[in-house]
């Protein structure tokens, strides 16, 4: 014989699940608001990050505040899949034995 | 390895012909063959009978282009750095499009979360007062999506955001480059961001009550 309680969460169970599809976005329409809710005026394309991200990757493995001198670039790489993936590539490659000097 | 040369060294020693130049290039070949497994090691296991192929080839690649593009390489970085970022595009790249090749586009572009999204308000059952207004406000988001995105930027955004496609795999399905395809999603995006603000509804505050 089941208790109040567990009858009182089995009904609260049963108008959760009833209820959820009928007020919640699909997953698309999640993920689309998110990006949506990072959308600015004005990004930069795949061709400016790249042309920079040498320059980017080495400042955040510096240590460098780069939302501060790079926040487009930043933004960009939290709009765009691939080329996060190829920063992070780039990233994880270097090392600091591999520093000499940059002009 | 260590980085024996600083930059102008590189382009010096890279300018030259004969065995200096050779000196560099196998200098650079053997640091680009040691650091491009740890840039790949998330996305190809070094067990994948792939792997070896897949640096050597891209490590070729990337000195041929090296080579052409030295009067490009401005000095913001270390060299190798640079050389480093074309050998991650270069990798990447084919990864990418070995990993996509036999998958169809069309195959990834169903309107099926639309449908599901009209199917949610088929039926007539009475609802609480708070999800009655949640639902009319998914109603609205769901039109305002359909009016305003092309059938192209729904399928590209399904296929990249859904489906997990490469937005470079993507745009050489549609015949066009990532450069374009990013352009044509901030586009799609500003419309709608636009077309929310104008209909007092903000993408923040829509996640917030969806989440809840």
């Amino acid at each position: 014989m089941p208790t109040n309680n567990k009858i009182m969460k089995s009904i609260f169970d049963w108008f959760s699940r009833r209820f959820k599809k009928w007020y919640h976005p699909d997953p698309m329409m999640v993920i689309l608001l998110r990006s949506l809710a990072m959308t600015e005026e004005h990004e930069i394309s795949c061709d400016d990050v790249y042309a920079v991200l040498d320059q980017f990757v080495e400042a955040v493995h510096r240590g460098e505040n780069v939302l501060i001198f790079m926040p487009l670039v930043r933004q960009h790489l939290d709009m765009c899949p691939d080329c996060r993936a190829e920063y992070e590539a780039l990233l994880s490659m270097l090392q600091p034995s591999f520093y000499v000097g940059a002009r | 390895m260590t980085n024996t040369r600083d930059n102008d060294t590189w382009l010096k020693d890279l300018r030259a012909g004969g065995a200096q130049r050779n000196a560099a290039l196998a200098e650079l070949h053997t640091m680009l063959i040691r650091a491009l497994p740890q840039g790949l090691s998330r996305l190809l296991s070094p067990e994948n009978p792939e792997f070896e192929s897949l640096i050597e080839d891209t490590v070729q690649e990337t000195l041929l282009r090296v080579l052409n593009g030295l009067d490009t390489f401005e000095g913001r970085s270390q060299f190798t750095t640079w050389a480093y970022k074309i050998a991650v595009r270069v990798a990447l790249n084919e990864l990418r499009r070995r990993r996509w090749r036999d998958v169809s586009l069309e195959g990834l572009e169903g309107d099926e979360a639309n449908n599901g999204a009209a199917r949610q308000f088929a039926s007539s059952d009475p609802l609480p007062e708070s999800v009655v207004e949640r639902a009319e406000i998914l109603q609205r988001v769901q039109q305002i999506l359909a009016e305003e995105l092309t059938e192209r930027q729904r399928a590209a955004m399904n296929a990249i955001h859904m489906q997990g496609v490469p937005m470079e795999e993507v745009a050489r399905r549609m015949g066009t480059n990532r450069n374009a395809l990013y352009k044509l999603m901030h586009d799609a995006r500003l419309r709608l961001k636009r077309r929310l603000e104008r209909e007092d509804l903000n993408p923040k505050e829509l996640l917030e009550m969806f989440e809840q």
